[in-house]
This record gives structure tokens, sequence and C-alpha cells, in this order.
């Protein structure tokens, strides 16, 4: 009997939860939530560190802001005047130069050209609504080109050979924002962190012995559709039509528009890509879905090719589900009955 | 009749706690076959027990989502009203625009979260064990 007590005890002991290192900070930042754990710290240490990370997001932010008054928002405003050139920072030249190498190898899928449409769309707004849809003046600013090839950097100062180029860095920032926030990890000695700007999420070392667990949620229902380990140095990212959309006359709207028809990317529901460690594998897991979501006709594999993506997982619908095989060998399905809507493509 | 029971005691509670044992086997052995089938049915869907609601990042409070309670919580955007209704809980109303958060409707598992953004509110279930860190959406 006595033996029991123990061992009933011992069971009762395991399932009180231990009290671990970890730390989670919540905030607001790029329009969404920003969710920091960090692991191995102390509380203080963790907060402090934390701070830091928030503060040069909320920093980048107001930078980048498309509609606030912003760095982004005063060349714009010289664009829009012609070729007059403007100086910029050098690390926004950097931004901005980079932006335009990724837009290259998207063959134009990834364009932050297009603020001018994204704008018409009404999603450059804290809260949007729908819209009027105008056809001519869509066609107008599509027919009008804006690129990221239009845009000269010379010595400090940037000039577009095209008045219709309007930077929206919005599909671009958070990713960049967690490369750097790496860079702050690293250098305030933090080995174990795991950090999410609106779903783009990256990983530094384990939580705990084990490694950080991420679910990738389901784009109509309100719960993870699958879940994966994300390793040291990887990075997670999701387009989808669920987060940022109107409807209008039963028709959604999302807010990826696809530069080459002016309207919003449609017939995938998400695409998550998956990164493997690199310098800017945060970028990467912001920037590479928009190609892959906008492919038409089934071109999804060239799209991740082109944008060098091994890793990713397409949700067409509940029942239509494609998957890369290295992806697949990353993901646990939630439930059988999604496991079997699961197609592989071939390579 | 008390005198009895005490002349008794030795014996009786000999041969009772040998009963007690037998039961404690069957009992035990039932429990954990329980445990065992219940834990490879839910495991995924562990069923939550309690709520972490957020407003901003204070940490408003942990509440046991065994109860029906209304609880109202104010953002920058005004008071959002949340639903606690035996084991799930839902935004039900809120003051921002899309109402995305509205439209998740109830939530009941261990890991799922509702965010209203606008708001700055966000709710997450918890269970025995966390499914996973965080989410990718």
């Amino acid at each position: 009997m006595r033996i029991f007590i123990l061992i009933i005890m011992g069971f009762l002991l395991q399932a009180c939860e231990q009290i671990e290192p970890l730390t989670n900070t919540q905030s607001y930042v790029f329009g969404t939530l920003v969710d920091i754990s960090i692991y191995g710290e102390s509380e203080a240490e963790a907060q402090a560190v934390s701070a830091v990370i928030i503060r040069d997001f909320q920093d980048l932010h107001n930078r980048l802001h498309a509609w606030r008054p912003s760095d982004i928002t005063r060349i714009n405003h010289a664009f829009a005047k012609g070729k007059v050139p403007v100086s910029i920072k050098a690390d926004l030249a950097t931004i901005i130069n980079d932006a335009t190498t990724l837009s290259i190898q998207s063959k134009g899928a990834f364009n932050p050209a297009i603020g001018g449409l994204i704008k018409n769309w009404g999603f450059q707004n804290d809260e949007f609504k729908a819209i009027q849809i105008d056809d001519n003046k869509i066609n107008q600013l599509v027919s009008a080109k804006p690129q990221m090839t239009d845009l000269e950097i010379v010595n400090g100062k940037i000039l577009s050979n095209n008045p219709a180029v309007q930077l929206d860095l919005g599909g671009y920032a958070k990713g960049y924002a967690l490369d750097k926030a790496v860079l702050t990890l690293r250098k305030q000695g933090v080995k174990n962190a795991l950090i999410n700007i609106g779903g783009n999420i990256i990983a530094l070392g384990k939580h705990g012995d084990k490694p950080w667990r991420v679910g990738i949620q389901h784009p109509r229902e309100p719960h993870a559709i699958a879940s994966l380990n994300l390793e040291s140095g990887w990075a997670i990212g999701t387009s989808g039509d669920y987060q940022r959309y109107f409807d209008l006359d039963g028709k959604r709207y999302c807010h990826i528009i696809d530069p080459t028809t002016g309207y919003p990317a449609k017939g995938m529901q998400s695409v998550t890509v998956l990164i493997p460690p690199q310098v800017n594998a945060g970028t990467l897991s912001d920037v590479a879905s928009k190609p892959i979501f906008m492919a038409k006709n089934g071109a999804y594999a060239v799209a991740a090719k082109d944008m060098g993506v091994d890793n990713y997982l397409i949700i067409e619908s509940a029942e239509k589900i494609i998957i890369s095989p290295t992806m697949a060998k990353h993901i646990t399905w939630v439930d059988q009955k999604t496991a079997q809507h699961v197609k592989q493509t071939q390579s | 009749m008390s005198s009895k029971l005490n002349r008794n005691l030795p014996a009786k509670n000999q041969r009772f706690v040998i009963a007690l044992l037998r039961g404690d086997y069957l009992i035990i052995a039932i429990s954990l076959i329980a445990i065992a089938v219940m834990f490879k049915q839910f495991w995924q869907f562990e069923n939550a027990s309690q709520l972490k609601i957020r407003q901003g990042n204070i940490v408003l409070g942990i509440y046991d989502l065994n109860q029906t309670r209304e609880l109202n919580i104010k953002g920058p955007k005004g008071i959002s009203v949340i639903l606690i209704n035996k084991g799930q809980v839902r935004f039900k109303q809120s003051p921002c625009n899309n109402h995305y958060c509205v439209h998740q409707g109830w939530l009941s598992r261990a890991g799922q979260v509702a965010i209203c953004l606008p708001n700055q509110i966000s709710l997450q279930l918890m269970g025995s064990k966390n499914s996973y860190d965080s989410l990718n959406y």
C-alpha cells in the first residue's frame, strides 16, 4: 500500500509543472502582435533584452511606415514629384537595395514599389473596410509599371525614374526586424529565444532540452493545422488571405496584391515557407511566401525555386494541401483527416 | 455496540485493508488504461483548462475556463467583451472595425489564441502541457 501511495504521489508530482526559466513578453508593433520568449536567462535580464528589441522594432516601424509621416513617406512624396533626389540614411539604402535584389529574384512578384495599388485597395490603414473597386484606377496603376529597378541610389541620395513608384515595405519589414533582433540577442549573450512578429517566427537555441515548437494556423479555423520543431537559426513565415482582408458581394479580397493584375491574389488560402539558417533567414521567411502565393496555373514550384525555397506548404482548401517533400519531413499534422488531404510535390 | 467494534477492530481492519487493496488494483488498472486511451485520442486536442488574457504586455489575469463569466476589458479602442462559458471562451463584442476577433468564435483547445489587434487584447488557452511555444499565422 505504501509503495502504491508513493507511486501515485510520484505521478502527481510529475504532473505539477516545474517552474522553468522562460520569460514571455507581448507588445503591439508593425500593426501586429510581437511575442518574445526567452529561455535560460533571469527574468530581469530577459525583460531588459526584450525591451531593447521592442524599442528597435518600434523605431524601425516608425521609419518605414507607409502611411504615417516617416522616412518612406518622405521619399515617396519626392518620387511622385519626378526625378528629385532626396537624401536617405545608409541603413535605409541597404534595405531598399536588398528589397530590390529580392524583387528581381522573384521576377517582380514581390514588389514593394506598388504602394499606390495597396493604398488604392484601402490596405494602407490601421483598420480598413470594403472599398468601391475602381477598375480604371487599378488599370492605370498597373500600366504605370512601378518597379524597384526604377530606383537609383547614388551618394546617399535616392531618386525614382518612374513617378508611379510608391514604396511599401509591409512584406519585408517584419522579416528584416527578425534578423536584426537575432543580432541583438546574440550581442546580449542570449542563447535561447523565439521571436514572433505577426506570425513570422525565428528561433535561436532551444526551449530547454527540446527544440522550440511552433504551430501553423489553420487558415479557416481557430486552431493549428500542423506543428513542427523550429531548430536554432530557422525561420518560418506565412502569407494568408485570412489576416487582412475584406468581403465584398460575397467575395474575399486579401491584402496580397498581384502587381501584374492589380488585384488581390487568389486561389490559395495560405502559403508557409520554412527557411534554414542564413544571414537573412527572417527576411526570406517574410518575402519568399508572397511569390508562391501569387503563382498562377500551378507555377508555385517555379516561384519557390526562384526564391531558393525548398520547404513550402500550400493550403488551397482544407481538402487540397500541397507540400514539398523536404517540408513534409518537418511537419506533424494535427489529425489524420487533414493528413489524408495532403499531396506531396515531386521535387 | 462500540465495545464490540473495538474488540473486532484488528481482524476487521485487516480484511478491510485487503479488500481495499483489491479495489485499488482494479481502479488503478482501469484508470491507467483510461488515461492511456484518452491520452492517445486527445493529446493533440487537449481541452484547455485556463485562459490567459493580456492587454498590451500586461497579463490581466489567468482565468479558470470552467465557469460562466463575462469580462469587460478596456483597450485603446474601447471595451472588448469576453465571454467564458464552461470550458470555452470567445470575443463576444469588440470596438474594432473588422471584428476578426469576434468571427474567430469559440476557443476550447489548449494552445488556441485569439487576438484583437486594434484593441491589443490577446486570449491564450492553456492546458496541462502546451502543445507548442508560438503560433505561425
